[in-house]
């Protein structure tokens, strides 16, 4: 399993492109199934494993962080929402408007041993970032060896 | 019902770009009106901190760089990805006349605003005729 490790050392450009470079390589990675989504869904999103769970990231900007809705149930992730356009009532026309907008919901499927009661999710930038610890009884755990 | 479909857009690479600095650079989506007295553009920028905007106007071009961390990526396996991450880049000519020193910009959550307010010389100005 590739972990991303960036070093302070190393200057921000060459961690960069190790994340460039590893994000490629898992590009719409057919190991996973998402269930009903798929890529060109909005929001797009990455999926990790950070060793004790998965972390869902979704590139969301522009959202009031109470406007978004992050549920679960049973094995779905949920992530529903309404990016609205800034107030441009009084404008005397565009030149350019490339962003989106509008209503959206997307649901992930995620693995079967995760815990999703006790998943967490946080807003910062524009990304919407969920993490998802496994379940307790999906967590490796020491046998004891008893003497005979 | 008037439900807008949404769909996520793929992420533009700077097209011909030749820098010094290696990676992939990205073109922020970006919306530009226009009102009487300013033009105002907003930039998606997700992943740009408030503190890793850079905005400039020299001889009339517009430039805007929004540096990614790779912080929130630490010790992360990916599993599967719909997306890319890097800095964004983006350069408009102006056409109209700003008045470069009270340009506004805020960035939040992930987006970049600005205001650029024109200049006197572009302001649409109302002349009044007068009857002889």
């Amino acid at each position: 399993m590739a972990l991303l490790r960036f070093s302070p050392d190393l200057d921000p450009v060459s961690n960069l492109l190790t994340l460039q470079t590893e994000l490629e390589r898992f590009l719409r990675n057919p190991a996973i199934g998402l269930g009903v989504s798929g890529p060109g869904d909005f929001p797009p999103v990455n999926i990790f494993d950070d060793g004790d769970g998965v972390v869902v990231m979704a590139e969301i900007p522009g959202m009031d962080p109470a406007s978004l809705n992050v549920s679960g149930q049973s094995h779905t992730l949920t992530i529903k929402g309404e990016r609205k356009r800034e107030t441009v009532g009084d404008a005397a026309g565009y030149h350019r408007r490339e962003r989106p907008f509008g209503e959206f919901s997307r649901s992930v499927q995620l693995p079967d041993e995760l815990d999703l009661d006790k998943a967490a999710a946080r807003y910062e930038a524009g990304m919407l970032t969920v993490r998802v610890p496994k379940a307790e009884s999906a967590k490796p755990r020491q046998i004891a060896v008893n003497p005979a | 019902m008037t439900e807008q479909e949404i769909a996520a857009k793929e992420k533009q690479q700077v097209p011909g770009q030749e820098k010094t600095r290696a990676g992939r650079f990205f073109l922020p989506g970006v919306d530009i009106y226009e009102f009487d007295d300013s033009i105002k553009l907003w930039a998606d920028m997700p992943g740009v901190k408030e503190s890793d905007v850079e905005v400039t106007l020299k001889e009339g071009v517009l430039t805007i760089i929004g540096t990614v961390s790779t912080e929130a990526y630490e010790k992360l396996s990916p599993l599967y990805t719909e997306y890319n991450v890097g800095n964004y880049f983006r350069q408009f000519e102006l056409n109209e006349d700003v008045d470069d020193k009270h340009i506004g910009a805020l960035m939040r959550n992930g987006v970049l605003e600005l205001t650029l307010p024109k200049g006197e010389r572009a302001q649409a100005r109302r002349i009044e005729v007068r009857t002889g």
